[in-house]
């Protein structure tokens, strides 16, 4: 099989990244107690979602338009989260 | 000479309509699957917490599966590199074996629904359960789409001329199928880790 000079190997790095990040998760979820759990999971989490939109998706060298295409949804659902919690959680 | 960009994607540098095209539809799954994740944590937050429906779960199954779609998501971005190429063996290869880890997937996840069905666990049965089952099937959905494009893919780009004509779509079909990892990334922790 013929190969690129980079793309392979980093592509395979990058899924044994996640997948030790996947196995930490979860081994974070049992040995930790819950709030560190719950911190330890959502960093991980944001860890292997970095991973996968800018290796596998390209997002580290795509111009700002795109970037700004994945952002800007997710300014929105943070706004509707801050929006909704005072009701929702608070009863206010 | 070409920039890293174009190097690594195999284009021109410049973003194709069609790529723009699917990031524009990608910006809207992203505010669909972003406001039912923001109203779990909301609805979650409001109440005594769901830690004994979450425990039910089989975390094994669970963490099989996110293997299995992490893997998938290598074999996708190698189905591209393999485009950059011009390698059609390894084209074909890889994306045959990504359609067969999607296909894992889905039988993985049948069982699980099929567990839950015999213990009489429906949507209905609690707020956990309704999320539960309309995230993970709006999920399987996604997936199954995925699967569909691929397969499409994989008859066009059978033969030689074909994959000449239609390869590069395997950028559109990897950034589809990255983005759906990328949900299960997000409901694997908050459905079977609490």
């Amino acid at each position: 099989m013929a190969h690129s000079e980079s793309s392979p190997p980093s592509n395979f790095l990058i899924w044994i990244y996640l997948l030790v990040l996947a196995l930490a998760s979860v081994g974070a979820s049992i040995v930790f107690p819950s709030g560190i759990a719950e911190g330890a999971i959502i960093a991980l989490s944001a860890a292997k979602i970095l991973l996968v939109a800018l290796y596998f998706m390209h997002l580290r060298i795509e111009r700002l338009f795109i970037h700004l295409l994945a952002l800007v949804p997710l300014f929105f659902v943070i706004v509707l989260f801050l929006g909704l919690a005072p009701d929702i959680i608070y009863g206010k | 000479m070409r920039s890293a960009h174009a190097a690594e994607t195999g284009g021109s540098g410049f973003a194709s309509s069609a790529k723009l095209g699917l990031w524009w539809f990608l910006a809207s799954e992203i505010m669909v699957f972003g406001g039912v994740v923001a109203s779990y944590f909301l609805l979650r937050l409001a109440g005594p917490g769901w830690g004994d429906d979450i425990a039910h779960n089989s975390t094994l199954l669970g963490t099989i599966n996110t293997i299995v779609l992490l893997t998938s998501s290598f074999t996708m971005v190698e189905v591209h590199a393999a485009w950059n190429r011009r390698d059609a063996d390894a084209f074909r290869r890889f994306l045959g074996l990504t359609i067969v880890l999607g296909l894992v997937f889905l039988v993985i996840k049948g069982f699980e629904y099929g567990a839950h069905f015999r213990e009489a666990i429906f949507p209905a049965k609690s707020l956990f359960w309704a999320f539960y089952y309309g995230m993970t099937g709006l999920h399987a959905l996604h997936v199954l789409a995925g699967i569909i494009a691929n397969v499409s893919l994989l008859v066009v780009a059978w033969r030689p001329e074909g994959l000449m004509r239609f390869g590069h779509r395997a950028e559109m079909n990897g950034l589809y199928w990255h983005f759906v990892d990328v949900v299960w990334i997000i409901l694997f922790p908050l459905l079977y880790l609490g």
